[in-house]
This record gives C-alpha cells, structure tokens and sequence, in this order.
C-alpha cells in the first residue's frame, strides 16, 4: 500500500481525484458563518419565540397542576429556539442540506472548513480540523472550571460562616446544584475534548478525526448548551443539587428548563463525540499499530468513549421527560398521576455512575501514559493496564443501585450490588498496580506533570477506599446524604479527575499551544491547591462521620469547626487555582516557544512539527512497535545472570 | 498496490480526502452502528420507563381515566408502515448493486412516500389518542413512545428524500452507493424500534399491580 | 523526512530467560536484601501502624453525638472498624512506593529529558499474581463481610433482636412516618393513631416504621440508631430499629427536598416503658385523631 504514503495536497494532484462542481467560493455558506451570527440567531429566534409565544400562551395560564405551566412552556421553546437558532446561524445544517441537494464538498471546501488560510478567525468558526477543535474544547472547559471554582467558592463562604445565612437557601441550593453540574460536565470534557481531539489522532498517526464535520458539531452543540445552563441562576435557580431528584423538580422555578435543556443538547455532543471518537480509534490508525501497540492514553479515551455513548441517552431521556413533566404536564416522575421517583433515579445513575469512570479513567491512562516518559521506564505491564480499564468499563454498567440503596426501592437489590460495587476495586487494582509497578526502581525526572501522577495515586486511593466504605449497605446506611459521601467525590473528581486533567493537560501543553508553560510558578499554584484540597475534604470526612447531611446552608454546632477549617482549606485551593491559571494564559501567550519533543517521548505526536501542520504528517508514520521502549537492561539481571553462570560454574 | 496510475484510477475515491470510497464506506458503517447503539439506549430508557411504570401502577393513577386505552390498529399500521418503507430501501439497494440506477430512484422515491404517509399517520394517532397526556402514567407513555416514532420517522423521511434525490443527481454509481446501505440500514433499526413500541403499547394495559398505596397515606 | 518508526521491538532488548536460574528461596533472600526492598518493607509497616489508630479515630468521631444507640448502628461502627484496619495495608503499601519513588531511587532535575535511563522492567509474572491475588482475596472479605452484615442488620432492623441480642419478645411498635416539606409527622397506629412531631419510642423494644412522603423524596435519618430510609412520594418503605440507649438523638432529612431541607430536624426520645405508656396517656387525653 505505498499510495497513501504522499503528501495529502500531492494526492489529488497525483491521483487526479475527480472532484465535484465548485459552487461559489470555497467554503459556501460557511464562509459567512460563525459564531457571531450563530449567537445572533439565537437571540433573534428565541426572543421571536418568545414574543410569539407569550401571545399565545399567557404569563398567568395554569392547569390543575401547575401554578405555572404556561411560563414553562414558553421558556422552555425560548430555550429550544436558542439552541436551534445558534446551530442554523453557527452553519451546522448547512452539510445536511448540502448532501440532501446532492451538492457535494469538494477538496478546496473542505480545506476551507478545516481553517485554511483564515488565521485565528478559524477558532471562531464550524471549523472541522481536530486541533482546533481539540482547543475550543480546552478553553470552554477552562471556562466551565472557572465558573465551578467561583460557585464553591461560594458554597464554602455560605458553610463557613456558620452564624448566620448569607445567601438564602434558595440560591444556596441553585449554586450547590450549579456547581456540581457545571464541574461534571467540565470534567467530562476536559480530556476527551482537548486531549481526545488534539492529541488522541496525532498519538494514532491520524489525519484527522474520522468525521470532522461532526467534530464541530459536537463542539458547538456544547457551547450551545451552557448558557441555557448558567442561566438558570437569573431565572429562580435549580436548587435541587445536581441529580435534580423528580418530583422536587417540578417545583423548581423556570431555571430548571435551563438544565434541562442543557443537558438534553449536551447529551447530543457527546454522543456525537463518542461516535467520532470510537470510529477514529477504531479505524484510522497508523500502519502497523496493532492493538498491542496502541498508547495506553488511546485506549482510555476509547473506554470513555464507549461508556459515554452506551449510558448517555439514559441522563438524556430521564431529563427529556421530566421536562415533559414540566412543561406539559405528564406524569412520569409525579406520583400522584401514576409516576415514580424510582424511575427517575434509575434512569440517572443508569449514566451517573458510568459518568463517573468517563472522567476516571481518561485521566489515569493520560497520566500512564506521560509517566513512563519521566520515569525513562516502560509502561509496567501494559496488558493488566488494558485489562483494568477494560474491567471497569463492564462493570461500571451493573453498578448503578449503589447510589440507591436507601430508597426502599429494591432492598434486596442490597447484596449483588454490593458485590458488583465492590469487585470494581479488582481492575481499578490493576491501574494502581501498572503506576507502582512503573514507578518500581526508576529515577524520577521531576516536572510538574510527573509530580501530578503521585498526587493523584495518592488522591485515588483515599477516594476509593471511601469509595468501598461507601459501597458497603451498611456502612451506606449511616454515610448516604452525608458530608462523607461529598468527601469520597471529591476525592476522587477533584483529587483524580481535575488533578489528573492538570498534569496530562501540562503534559501536552507544549505540543497544543507551541508554547513551554511557566512549570515554577504553575508547580507553586498547583502544590497550594493540593494542599488546600487535603486540609477541605479531609476535615469533610470528619463532618460526615459526625453525621452532617449534605446540601444544608446550616448546621449542628458540633460541625462548625470542620467547616472551619474546610472553608479554609478551600480558599487555599482557590488561591492555588488562580496561581496555576495565571501560569496557563501568560504561558499560553508569552512563553517560550516549544520544541517539538522536550519531552523525549517516543509517542507519535511528538514526533511531528510544533505547530502541527494542517495535515498532521507529511508522510504517514507506520508503527513497528509500542511507544514504551525506553530504558537500558536491568543491572539486577545482570547480576542475577552472573549468578547463574556461576551455578552452571558449580554445578559442571 | 504497486501498479500506481492504472489502479488508482479504477479504485473510486473520495473528493475530500483522497482515500477510497471503500475505506470511507466501512468508517461510517462503523458510525451508524454507533449511532445506532446510542439511539437503542435511548428508545431502552423509553420502553423502561412505560414497562415499570405499568408494572408499579403507583396512586392506583396508572390506567387513563375510564380505561379509555388507546386502540391497538394504528400501532401495528405504523409498524407495517416503516417495514415497508425498509423493505422498499433495501430493494432499491439491492438494484444500485446490480448497476441499476432506476430501481434505487424507484425505491427511495418509494420509500419516501410511504415513510411520509406513516408520519401523517403518526401525527394523526397522536392528536386522535383518547386520552391527554396529562391523564395518568399510561398517557404519558403511551404519548412518548408516539413521538419517539414520530421522531425516528422525521429523520428517516430526511433521509429517504436526500437519497431519492441523490439518485436522481446520478452521484450514486454501483460501486459507490455505501450512503444508501447505510441510509437501510438506519431504517432497519428504525423497525425494530418502532416495534418493540408497538408490542408494548398494545401488550400492556391494564397494570398488574392492584393495591398500590394511596398517595400519602398508609393506606392501600 | 520520513518518519517511518524505527524504534527496536519490544522484545529486541529482552535476554533469553535462563534455564538455569537459581532456587527460588535463594532468589527470594537475594530480593530481600536489595536496599530498596528493605526500605519499602520498612516503610510499609511503619505506615501500616500508622494508619490503625485510624480506625479508633472514626469511632470516636461516629460517636461524638451519642451512639451507637441501637444494635444497628453498631454493626455499623463495627464495619467502619473492620473496613479501616483492612485497607490500611493498601494504603501503607502504595503510600511506601510512592513515597520512595518520590524521594529513594532518586531524582534528575532540569530542563532536558535525563540522559540515564531506568531499569526496563516491562512485567514481573510474580508482582502481578501476587496483587491480583491479594486484592481479590481482600475484596472477597469485604464483600463477605458486607453481605453478613447486611443479612444481620436487616434482621436487626426488623425488630427480632433486641440489644442482649436474645431473641427479642417483645411486641413490635409499628410507628408511621410521614414526611413533608419540612417536617417530620409520626403517627402510632396501635396507640389510636396519636400523632407528634417528635418520636418518642421506649427502650428495647423493636420499632417497626413504615415511611412515606406526601410531597417530594424525604430521608428518613435517626442519626445515632443508624436508621436511614428514603421517604418516597407514592410508595411506602420500611425499616426498623430496637433503640437500646436512653436519651435524645437527632433525626435529619437526608434527602434534598427543597428550601428548607437544612432544617428538617427533630429529635428522638428514647425513654422507659412507663415513661412511655405516660406519655401515650397524655397525648391520647389530649388529641385523639
Ligand atoms: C470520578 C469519580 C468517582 C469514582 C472513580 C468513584 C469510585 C467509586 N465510588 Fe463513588 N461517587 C462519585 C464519584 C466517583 N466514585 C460521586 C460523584 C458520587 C456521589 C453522587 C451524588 O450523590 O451526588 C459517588 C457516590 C458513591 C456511592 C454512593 C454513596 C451514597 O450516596 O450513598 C458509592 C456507594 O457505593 C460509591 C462507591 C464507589 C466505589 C466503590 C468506587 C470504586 O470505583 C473505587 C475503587 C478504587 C479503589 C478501591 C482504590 C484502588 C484499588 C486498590 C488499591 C486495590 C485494592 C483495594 C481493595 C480490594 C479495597 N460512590
Ligand atoms: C469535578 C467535579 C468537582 C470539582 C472539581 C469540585 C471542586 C470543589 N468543590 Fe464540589 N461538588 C461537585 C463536584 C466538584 N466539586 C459535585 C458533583 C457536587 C454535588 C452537588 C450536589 O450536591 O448536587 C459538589 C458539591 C460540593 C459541596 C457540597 C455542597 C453541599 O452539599 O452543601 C462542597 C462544599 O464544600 C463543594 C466544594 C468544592 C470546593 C471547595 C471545590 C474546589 O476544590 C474548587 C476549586 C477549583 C477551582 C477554583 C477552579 C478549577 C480549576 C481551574 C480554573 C484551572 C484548571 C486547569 C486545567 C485543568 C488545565 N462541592
Ligand atoms: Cu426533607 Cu430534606
Ligand atoms: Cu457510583
């Protein structure tokens, strides 16, 4: 197969791929899109609605129900209209429209859509090119971490100051709910959106994704979704944490539609992203990369891939139908028409719990993956690494109940999810074992993203000790809807999941923004913030030991002092973020400008220029071994050989 | 593949990226299986949703108010509707394979109108139920189900008319048709979805459970 | 230009496994006495101790605010117990080798990838059987543990012991629990339905509830018995509990159920019989629903 070996601007030369008809400019339609225009149809077509609307629908209407079902109908379509709006005007139904006319794209559109020649313009635009996707990503989630960080913020002034209310409960409550659903979905992308775009196709030896197109579409989709999200707290707020339990949420105020229709169009991007991901994964790797030679990463953005496209729907129709409830008033969810609260709580931790394992195990196989490079070691025991991730994707689907063991709903359910729950801590074993097992006897080369690697090794395993407390029914029986509960989370989010994003994204940095990130003052930043999250949640565990529930704004006297301290604790972590965000934006704009391996890594993405070309490779890498050949003979075997010359010596 | 010019000019290849049709053919039959997938979790969460809510009958509120059920014909006329549609695509597939562009105009042309009398139906059923859907967890099920079908059909009717008139343009050739497998094969799918809401909707009606609690009460 | 990998195979490196290898046991002492092993071993069981007193430290956490007030909740406190000494050794032992990682096999500083390379150790069949084997072997405890303990407190929980854990005689008080935005509704059914918002239960004797809701999820806590049940809006749960300790203790929503889920609270008293029949007497003179 030599005929792929060319330069792609060569092949259609060469190869004289007959193109078809070039209808206006290159680009077409999308040359006039972006999202500027997408953010003006939007506004337009939702303030249209809900002109329209509000004639049609009084402010007042009601029903038998619902003090309010008219206002909810109304901003519910105002919703809809925005996200429908900002996709038509952003561009993303002008190929649909285009295939279904049968005017095909030809080479030069999509060169085009791909950003050529539209220099930083492109990051605003339908752009298809994976890198440029990869850093829309990386700063939305920035963005989403930043407004998750400010609401805890929040949260930790409010539980602090015991003495009195400083917020109300209504916006306490909305904040709480805010933040945790603003940091799961920030959490969710901040690996598999910067990292599985920009990085996971060059690591493969990829041109780009296999479906650029809905590469923009899964990303736009998600910038669609979080203003509907961040909304909600001018329109009354969600106040119902961020499982949002029914029928609670059909009393929220207009704010709820917010999430709903958050979640619903994000839910589409992942699914979407998922699709692409998997088939990129799948298909296009380099000649000569068998599965034994796929980076270890690869095969962590593939296990969050699956996970996220199999359990996303549940998250999706389980807040489809609760704004059903909402706004037009059916009954799945309100028990006196016949609904269940049960079903509600299935349907979501049918996702919940798989989601927690999308953001787990992208962050541990980055960090697999990087630490062999400072560790000039190879991987320990690749296959138990592959064989841990692929056990906790199976099981991560036959464990959900053990967010609901206490809702009476099946109590016998107790005893094998207790069992499934706790056989998990098997293959998540194997990944703690593949890091010590990588760490055995090397000498650690100390930069910031190899110090994030024992920060989280050591978060991982306080989270899921608690975590197997917590998978215990009886245990759960004292620490479900406690402060311990919280505690486990965030131990594991925050300890495994932001920590872990931190270092693969520092890892990285280099080869995605061309730039060297400033690792003293980042280094500073992110040992403040480690030690802050120490001080915050460990005294957490001790509130939930004393038995303080979650999600209340006041509390017992005997919690104060914990809080105390983890409110502490928590404006260290804050300093310690804004630290290490100041290194990222004054690196990412006035750094050093990187070489295209400092690190020495043997993976394919480092073996290409900085900043990559368009096409990612001049020539197409073929693959005749795994990236893990680093490492000289162990000195041990030598003397163990030596040992064994002498036993034939003696034996002879 | 050595013998560079003569060969490459017989393999058809994709306008954008150079690479065969083949190549591209089977990365997206990967991604509709996907597709798929994701879409079946979803139509699961529904079927779920309808089976435990009948199964619970919670408040004795499952049943609409004087057990006016829906009636079972227009299911199964949907039902057939959407098989026939699929049935029509696959021939028309099966035409394109032999290199005959009119039996795929035909079929997709075919197929479009029959998928688009199926929706008038589905709308029609679902302004005809006799019940609301704010009348009890029957009708809330029963209406979501409908319109996940009316939605499914929506997209196939989409997709039947881009191919009809893809045809017609003459860019699907017989080596070179992998849009309108795919295109089937999503309708396949689409049967069995519309079945399964079929088979519950007209199975179970009247709840199981006949001493449910009464709502805040420890009454039955 | 091209950059066709031209990295050695995996297995270029690898010497050809010795057919003549020393005894085992013989092998097994050289290991032990490499420096680092000693150290790591070292470190382990000094971080093994360590971490035990844990154990103490949860209990007298749990216990802070009374408990454990029931059989129930000691059980729990017993697989707290259990449960930290078990995974303490996990921790010691990861806690060791990152620990020596960090700061024992040494470190390289500065701006450019270390020219000295580590040990190629790809896998070690001995290292990965012998975790496996021992993590396995751990979780097959706590599952087993846990799924006794579940049987025992389910037992428990339904009244058929009582604290001497004998068998318990006497009869079970049924008590309903209401629960609503924001307040918590006991009724006594077979004491004319008296109602109160705080449950005054005797000591030793199995309660038996039975929960529901006539507004959103509630959680039904009684913190020091160890009792935690979901109040669900249409449908009714039950647990139970036989109280053994006199004196008041907190019952809190552990659901979020709106505005003022923080102060849903209210408190049980756990008294003697006669304490009991008493105040029954009174309630029932007073209101009889
Ligand atoms: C990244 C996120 C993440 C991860 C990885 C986990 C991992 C685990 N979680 Fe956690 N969990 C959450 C996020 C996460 N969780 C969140 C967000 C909630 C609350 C949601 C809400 O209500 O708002 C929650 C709640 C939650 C509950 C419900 C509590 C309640 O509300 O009542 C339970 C109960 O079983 C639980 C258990 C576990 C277990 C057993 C693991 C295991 O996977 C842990 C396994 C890991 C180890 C055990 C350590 C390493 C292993 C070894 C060193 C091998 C040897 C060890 C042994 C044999 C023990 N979690
Ligand atoms: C990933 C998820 C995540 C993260 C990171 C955090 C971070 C924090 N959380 Fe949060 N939290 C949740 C998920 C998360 N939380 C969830 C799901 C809930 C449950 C909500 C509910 O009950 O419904 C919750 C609830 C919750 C509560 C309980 C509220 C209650 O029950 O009443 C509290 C209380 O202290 C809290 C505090 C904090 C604090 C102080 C931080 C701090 O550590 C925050 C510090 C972070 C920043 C300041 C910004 C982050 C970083 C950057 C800007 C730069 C990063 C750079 C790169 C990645 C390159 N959180
Ligand atoms: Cu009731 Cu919280
Ligand atoms: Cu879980």
């Amino acid at each position: 197969m030599s005929t792929d070996v060319i330069l792609t601007t060569d092949i259609h030369e060469q190869m004289g791929v007959p193109q078809p008809r070039q209808r206006g400019k290159a680009g077409g339609f999308l040359r006039h899109t972006n999202v500027l225009t997408g953010s003006a149809l939007g506004i337009i077509l939702s303030v249209v609605t809900y002109a329209i609307g509000s004639k049609l629908v009084p402010w007042g209407t009601q029903n038998e129900d619902y003090s309010q079902v008219g206002l909810n109908a109304l901003v519910g379509a105002t919703y809809v209209a925005w996200v429908i709006g900002f996709m038509i005007g952003i561009g993303a139904f002008a190929g649909p429209v285009r295939w279904m006319m049968g005017h095909d794209i030809t080479h030069d559109d999509s060169e085009y859509l791909a950003g050529k020649g539209q220099g930083k313009w492109k990051y605003w635009k339908y752009t298809t090119d994976h890198k440029v996707v990869g850093l829309q990503y990386l700063v939305m989630a920035l963005v989403l971490l930043g407004f998750g960080g400010f609401f805890a913020m929040l949260i930790r002034t409010e539980l602090g100051v015991t003495w009195s209310e400083v917020f109300d409960p209504n916006f306490y409550n909305s904040i709480v709910g805010t933040h945790g659903i603003v940091m799961i979905i920030a959490m969710i992308i901040v690996i598999a959106g910067p990292l599985g775009n920009f990085i996971m196709p060059l690591m493969i030896g990829a041109r780009d994704m296999a479906f650029p197109r809905l590469n923009a579409l899964s990303f736009w989709l998600l910038f669609a979704a979080v203003p509907p999200l961040l909304s909600n707290l001018l329109l009354g707020g969600i106040r119902d944490g961020w499982t949002v339990y029914q029928p609670l949420g059909t009393q929220a105020p207009i704010g709820m539609i917010g999430y709903q229709i958050c979640i619903i169009t994000f839910a589409f991007s992942t699914g979407i992203a998922g699709v692409n991901l998997i088939t990129t994964i799948v298909t296009m790797r380099a000649r000569g990369m068998t599965w034994n030679r796929v980076p270890i990463f690869v095969i962590g953005i593939l296990a969050a891939a699956i996970m996220g496209l199999v359990w996303f729907p549940m998250f999706q129709y389980s807040q489809v139908l609760a704004f059903s409830d909402k706004v037009v008033g059916s009954s799945f969810f309100i028990p006196q028409e016949g609904g269940s609260v049960w079903l509600y709580e299935n349907l979501f931790w049918l996702l919940g719990h798989p989601e927690v394992y999308v953001i787990l195990v992208p962050a541990m196989a980055g960090l697999l993956e990087l630490m062999v490079v400072f560790l000039r070691k190879p991987l320990f025991s690749y296959k138990v690494a592959v064989a841990g991730i692929a056990g906790i994707v199976g099981l991560s689907s036959v464990v959900w109940v053990h967010h609901m063991y206490l809702t009476g709903w099946a109590p016998s359910a107790g005893y094998p999810f207790m069992l499934s729950t706790e056989l998990i801590s098997i293959p998540f074993g194997f990944l703690v074992l593949v890091m010590l097992g990588t760490m055995w006897r090397g000498k650690v080369w100390s930069r910031l993203p190899m110090m994030t690697v024992y920060a989280v090794l050591w978060c991982n395993i306080i989270g899921g000790i608690t975590g197997v407390y917590l998978s215990d029914v009886p245990v759960d029986q004292y620490m479900h809807g406690s402060m311990f509960v919280v505690a486990h989370f965030h131990f594991m989010l925050m300890g495994v999941g932001l920590f872990g994003a931190i270092g693969t994204i520092t890892y990285w940095f280099p080869k995605m923004t061309g730039k060297m990130l400033n690792e003293r003052i980042g280094s500073i930043g992110f040992w403040v913030a480690f030690f802050g999250f120490q001080v915050t949640f460990g005294s957490m565990f001790i509130a939930g030991l004393q038995g303080q529930p979650r999600r209340v704004l006041q509390f017992d006297n005997a919690f104060e002092i914990s809080n105390w301290i983890s409110t502490i604790g928590a404006y260290t972590i804050g300093v310690g973020m804004l630290i290490f965000l100041y290194a990222i934006i004054t690196s990412w704009r006035i750094g050093t400008i990187a070489p295209a391996n400092p690190w020495g890594s043997k993976t394919l993405e480092w073996q290409t220029e900085t900043p990559v070309p368009l096409d990612n490779f001049p020539v197409l890498p073929v693959v005749t071994s795994d990236p893990y050949g680093y490492g000289v003979p162990d000195p041990y075997d030598a003397i163990e050989r030596k040992m064994t010359d002498e036993n034939v010596k003696v034996g002879a | 593949m050595s013998t560079t010019t003569t060969s490459s000019q017989t393999i058809v290849r994709s306008a954008t990226t150079g690479e065969p049709v083949t190549t591209t053919a089977r990365r997206n039959r990967l991604g509709i299986w996907l597709c798929i997938v994701s879409d079946a979790t979803g139509t699961v969460a529904l079927l779920i949703s309808y089976v435990y809510l009948w199964s619970l009958n919670v408040n004795s509120a499952w049943a609409p108010p004087k057990d006016r059920f829906a009636p079972d014909l227009p299911f199964w006329l949907i039902v057939a509707g959407v098989v026939l549609a699929a049935a029509a695509m696959w021939w028309g597939v099966h035409g394109m394979g032999k290199g005959d562009r009119w039996q795929l105009i035909l079929a997709s042309a075919l197929s479009s109108i029959i998928v688009l009398v199926t929706f008038v139906g589905q709308i029609v059923q679902l302004s005809t139920f006799p019940f609301a859907i704010t009348e009890g967890a029957y009708a809330s099920a029963t209406f979501w189900l409908a319109i996940g079908t009316a939605i499914h059909l929506s997209v196939v009717l989409f997709l039947t008319v881009a191919i009809m008139n893809r045809t017609r343009v003459g860019l699907f050739t017989q080596n070179n048709h992998s849009h309108v497998r795919l295109v089937a094969m999503w309708m396949t799918w689409v049967c069995v979805a519309v079945l399964l809401g079929a088979v519950v909707t007209t199975t179970m009606k009247v709840s199981p459970n006949t001493n449910s609690p009464t709502f805040g009460t420890f009454s039955d | 230009m091209s950059i066709v990998d031209e990295r050695p195979t995996a297995e270029a490196d690898e010497p050809e496994e010795p057919t003549n290898r020393p005894e085992p046991s013989y092998r097994l002492r050289e290991w032990l006495s490499r420096p680092y092993v000693r150290h790591i071993l070292i470190l382990f069981v000094i971080l093994t101790l360590a971490v035990i007193p844990a154990a103490w430290l949860v209990l007298h956490f749990m216990n802070l605010s009374g408990a454990p007030a029931s059989a129930v909740m000691y059980e729990i406190e017993r697989t707290m117990f259990v449960f930290t000494l078990a995974s303490a050794p996990v921790m010691a032992i990861t806690a060791a080798i990152l620990l020596y990682s960090l700061l024992g096999w040494g470190r390289v500083r500065g701006e450019e990838p270390p020219m000295q390379e580590s040990p190629a150790i790809r896998s070690n069949p001995i290292a990965i059987v012998g975790w496996i084997s021992a993590t396995s072997l751990l979780a097959a405890f706590l599952v087993i543990w846990g799924l006794v303990e579940l049987a025992n407190i389910t037992a428990l929980s339904n009244g058929t012991t009582s604290a001497n854990e004998q068998p318990n005689t006497a009869k079970p008080l049924d008590i309903n629990v209401t629960g609503q935005q924001w307040v918590w509704t006991f009724e006594y059914p077979d004491q004319q339905s008296i109602t109160s918002d705080v449950l005054v239960v005797p000591i030793d004797v199995p309660l038996y509830f039975n929960v529901t809701s006539k507004d959103v999820i509630h959680n039904f806590w009684v913190v020091e018995l160890g009792v935690k049940i979901d109040a669900n809006p249409g449908a009714i749960t039950n647990t139970g509990v036989t109280p053994n300790k006199l004196g008041n203790f907190n019952i809190r929503c552990a659901e979020l159920c709106g505005l003022h889920h923080a102060y849903m609270e209210t408190q049980i008293k756990v008294v003697t019989q006669d304490q009991f029949d008493a105040w029954v007497r009174e309630m029932g003179g007073k209101k009889f629903v």
